[in-house]
């Protein structure tokens, strides 16, 4: 057949189909009077006629059936009528449809919602032009406590100079600088980048340009670059900004170009580059050689070269690191590593496991929930046998009954991916709401084509996998047994074995959710409990940097400091202020150094602990525990000898079992990069958990602010009352003092540590969640299963009851059926639980992979769910009345 | 006994009915029953093809394109649709001619074999 024919027929077959049947009407009632003419001409009656003509057409519907069955387009007009015929049996059962519906809409919602944002952070590349060929270059001094340290100027000029497997090194370090000269002087948060930064990302500006070979070795003031945020908010986000002069630190600065309105730095977290930078001024490659080898502030990126793979690179790069290490003596007999790992993998490093991990949990979740679909849809198609077997007898083949299934999961996987998606945008949504700082790329998670792609997949995959229960049921199905045997009275003894033991598998699943979310819940609450060593309540904090133009000399800045401190120790309600070069968990590069406790120790091996620069009073408005000696005093100024505070941890390092009041130590505190300053400490504090709140990282060393100046400093105001309440007063006492000094992050002391906690709140919500979830879906499983037992035994219930049994006693039938299947997964699920909690260990605080208390949890609740949801048709089966039952017979 | 006969001869029916249709349209245009009504005379009452059987038939054989029905007037007046034998349906008869005479030939071999 030409295809054009073959067109017009499906083109009839499927839009003109009012016609086509039109037509065939007339046709068979064409042949059905002339046959009935014939039958009259023969001298038949009329009557009589008209019976042998209906006969021999014979039924006239199965007839246009098999006529039909011929025509083009016949899968989908067929397949039409199959969703039509399931909506309607569906929405007969709306108890039935929005359970599953429900259950499908929470695997899928929680797989579409996880896999949105695995997208976002592992799989979805950064948005940097061929950003797989980055790498970040670190500096491993694991000896000294740093296993991720950053560069120095030398070292980044020699991986420039012999990087031949690399297109270019760049680098970045962050600083604050003051924006004044329209409007409110502004502290903004600049990172100081070398002018290739950016062409080694390779991302350009959105206005003007970024910096470039000639801002390298340009001699006049370096230009600035502003973040488009800064651009919007401070400039109204005029374009002719651009070229013009803005005034940087008292500097008058141009205005090279403005960064576009998405772009972030995805470093990874623990290289202390903010990401909300607001500014760039540029760091030239001439000064980079003249800083101490052991100063190392620089965080490095490389960008390879077309084709060269990570390894490769990595090769080169350590063999760079063994040949810096004996052409310079600095080093010691250390030598220095330096380790390159890709761009991408390094800013997810911290998170993948626990990405993973919840990508583990979502799949077990949605395993029971397609587990829970496949067993209510195997459960209606086996209390639709009797229906089905009719519908065969009538004529419906093999072929029909199993399209009618695949129909119903076609209706059901599509109202679920509905469902599921309208679900998963919600979760994704609190996700991104609760985030936290550690997975902030999260933030660029949205509902794309892949994910929406992915949903549609899993919810076919769900269907089609679904549809296979009943299938197997219809396929099996002895048409005349069905119709002549009760089914009900039948053993079925072998399907019944399956679901439960699907049912068993599904409240495994669930403890081990639970077990999870009960070690993940105690952990955080653990991680609540810890005692930093310091006091975060009722404390606001702000940040000013004192504008070294106008304030020219120690002697002024130290005045201006001991100004403010006064009044703001002045004010209502306070009861301790300081300032600190370093809040608790900053976002600032941290700073720190290595430190010489014993004149003759080898400088090779100098361990290294984290400095912080802080006022008279700030330790005390801290309210840090003081092991022994004294903290600062204003005594304590550049006129007087060097003094440090020290914490016990690096007390006890280096000089274990005598005091350490008095010692001598020499320390960096100019960041030389070896220690030469020789100071006295004066007192030994607990150690202050400002970096991580679940370990002791390094040896901390303070420092008078007055004899290691840093600028800008964060001050501490603690009061009786409200921090928050606090700010404008404390904007007024810095008014009266200087107004033009710009106040920023105003803030309570602990957002800080609200922060810190963040993460461990948000993976122990989320588990929480999908135990949650798991239990509700178990209990839809148990619910199913004992349901259906129960209907298929109302005779049974109906004769115990009529033969004298009390109603309690045919509940506790039903129910320790319940107990049973949910003692056996509860077993499984146990020792399930225990090989998989070994497996998130290392992201537990506080508790061991086999705490008592979460297990025990996790089994009572589960149990306890199970029975409750086989007690509801336990119910069911003791309100059966005998005589219904026995009247069914 | 009946019974069975009648199902073998309805099963040497199915393979050879699309043959015996075409080749009764290859004369000239028959409505649907008149169709029956030449296979039965044809061959002296041994095929007597029921409207159950033959009325699929020919819509299974329109759909494939080897014939085209159309309303028009049987010779006593009443309105009826009448087949006709489409060009491929020609073809298609000379394929199914030369497969029956193979495999008439073929089983004639094995019949007329000691």
């Amino acid at each position: 057949m030409r295809a054009i024919d073959r067109l017009r027929h499906l083109w009839r077959a499927l839009f003109r189909t009012a016609r086509v049947e039109r037509d065939l009407d007339d046709e068979l009632s064409n042949w059905m009077d002339e046959l009935e003419e014939r039958h009259r001409r023969a001298g038949l009656p009329p009557a009589e006629a008209r019976r042998r003509a209906i006969a021999e057409i014979g039924s006239r519907d199965i007839m246009k059936e098999r006529v039909r069955d011929h025509r083009p387009g016949r899968a989908f007009s067929g397949l039409r009528h199959d969703l039509r015929l399931s909506w309607r049996a569906l929405r007969r059962a709306p108890g039935f449809t929005s359970v599953v519906v429900l259950t499908l809409a929470l695997g899928i919602g929680a797989a579409t919602a996880i896999f949105s944002v695995v997208n976002a952070i592992l799989i979805a590349p950064l948005p940097y032009r061929d950003a797989a060929r980055l790498v970040f270059i670190w500096a491993d001094m694991s000896d000294s406590g740093y296993p991720r340290a950053p560069l120095s100027g030398p070292e980044l000029n020699d991986l420039r100079q012999r990087g031949t497997l690399f297109d270019g090194f760049g680098a970045i370090w962050s600083t604050t600088a003051s924006l004044s000269g329209d409007g409110d002087p502004e502290q903004l948060r600049i990172g100081l980048v070398t002018t290739n930064f950016f062409p080694v990302l390779g991302v350009t500006a959105a206005i003007g340009r970024t910096f470039t070979e000639e801002d390298d070795v340009a001699q006049g003031p370096p230009g600035i670059l502003l973040s488009w945020s800064v651009f919007q908010q401070r400039y109204g986000g005029d374009p002719s900004l651009v070229g013009k002069r803005v005034v940087v630190n008292g500097n008058p600065t141009t205005v090279i170009g403005v960064m576009p309105a998405d772009f972030r730095l995805w470093l990874p977290m623990d290289s202390s580059v903010p990401d909300k930078l607001q500014a760039w001024t540029p760091l030239r490659s001439a000064g980079l050689p003249r800083s101490p080898r052991g100063q190392q502030y620089l965080r490095a990126v490389g960008r390879m070269k077309p084709g060269v793979t990570v390894s490769e690179a990595r090769q080169q790069v350590t063999s760079i690191a063994a040949a810096i290490s004996r052409e310079f003596t600095e080093y010691g007999s250390a030598g220095r590593v330096l380790t390159t790992i890709g761009l991408q993998e390094d800013g997810v490093r911290e998170v993948r496991p626990s990405l993973l991990a919840l990508f583990g949990g979502v799949a077990i979740l949605s395993l029971i929930a397609c587990v829970n679909v496949a067993n209510l849809l195997v459960a209606r198609s086996a209390a639709r046998r009797r229906q089905t077997a009719l519908c065969a007898a009538l004529g419906a083949n093999t072929g029909r009954l199993l399209r009618q299934c695949l129909a119903d999961g076609l209706i059901l996987s599509g109202l679920g991916a509905a469902a599921g998606l309208g679900a998963g945008y919600l979760g994704l949504k609190t996700l991104l709401a609760l985030r936290p700082a550690g997975l902030d790329r999260i933030a660029t998670a949205q509902m794309d084509v892949v994910v929406i792609l992915f949903t549609c997949g899993a919810a076919l995959a769900c269907g089609i996998l679904f549809s296979l229960g009943p299938l197997f049921e219809v396929t099996r199905m002895d048409l005349l047994q069905s119709l002549q045997r009760d089914d009900r009275r039948a053993g079925g003894g072998g399907r019944y074995r399956v679901r439960a033991a699907l049912v068993v598998v599904q409240i495994a699943l669930g403890v081990v959710l639970l077990v999870g979310a009960g070690l993940f819940v105690r952990s955080f609450l653990a991680i609540m409990r810890v005692d930093p060593g310091f006091s975060a309540e009722r404390a606001l904090t702000f940040r000013i940097a004192v504008p070294l133009q106008r304030y020219r000399g120690r002697p002024a800045v130290d005045d201006f400091s001991r100004r403010l401190q006064a009044a703001l120790a002045a004010m209502p309600g306070v009861t301790g202020v300081g300032a600190i070069s370093h809040l608790p968990f900053d976002d600032l590069p941290n700073w720190g150094g290595g430190y010489l406790a014993r004149p003759d120790a080898d400088p090779a091996q100098t361990p290294n602990a984290d400095y912080r620069a802080v006022s008279p009073g700030l330790l005390e408005a801290l309210g840090v525990r003081v092991v022994e000696g004294q903290l600062f005093t204003e005594a304590d100024d550049a006129n007087a000898q060097p003094v440090i505070v020290v914490d016990d941890l690096l007390a006890r390092r280096a000089w274990p079992g005598a005091s350490a009041i008095g010692k001598q130590i020499r320390v960096d505190p100019g960041s030389q990069g070896s220690p030469t300053t020789m100071a006295t400490v004066v007192g030994v504090v607990r150690h202050l958990r400002v970096r991580s709140l679940v370990a002791d990282l390094t040896e901390q060393v303070f420092f008078p602010v007055r004899q290691a100046l840093r600028n800008p400093l964060a001050y501490v105001v603690r009061t009786s009352g409200d921090p928050a309440a606090l700010a404008p007063a404390v904007r007024r006492a810095l008014a009266g003092i200087d107004p033009l000094i710009p106040i920023y992050d105003v803030r309570p002391l602990d957002d800080y540590t609200r922060e810190a906690r963040a993460s461990g709140r948000f993976t122990a919500m989320l588990v929480a969640c999908f135990a949650g979830a798991a239990t509700l879906l178990s209990c839809v499983g148990v619910y199913g299963v004992i349901a259906y037992g129960v209907a298929r035994r109302r005779p049974e219930f109906g004769v115990r009851l009529a033969m004298g049994a009390r109603a309690s006693q045919v509940v506790a039938l039903v129910v320790r059926e319940g107990a049973v299947l949910a003692a056996i997964g509860l077993t499984a699920g146990t020792i399930a639980a225990v090989g998989a909690s070994r497996l998130v260990r290392h992201q537990l605080y506080g508790v061991t992979a086999t705490d008592v208390v979460a297990y025990l949890a996790a089994i009572v609740i589960l149990g306890a769910a199970a029975v409750l949801a086989a007690w509801i048709p336990a119910r069911r089966a003791a309100a059966v009345s005998p005589l219904d039952a026995l009247r069914a017979e | 006994m009946k019974d069975k006969d009648d199902k073998k001869s309805a099963e040497m029916l199915k393979g050879t009915l699309d043959l015996l249709i075409l080749r009764t349209l290859e004369l000239r245009p028959l409505h649907g029953i008149a169709i029956a009504d030449r296979i039965k005379q044809v061959t002296a009452g041994t095929f007597e093809v029921g409207p159950g059987s033959l009325f699929p038939a020919l819509h299974r054989l329109e759909q494939g394109g080897w014939i085209r029905g159309a309303w028009g007037a049987s010779d006593r007046g009443r309105r009826a649709k009448f087949y006709t034998l489409t060009s491929a349906g020609r073809k298609q008869l000379a394929a199914e001619r030369k497969q029956w005479s193979r495999i008439v030939a073929a089983v004639g071999q094995v019949l007329d074999s000691a």
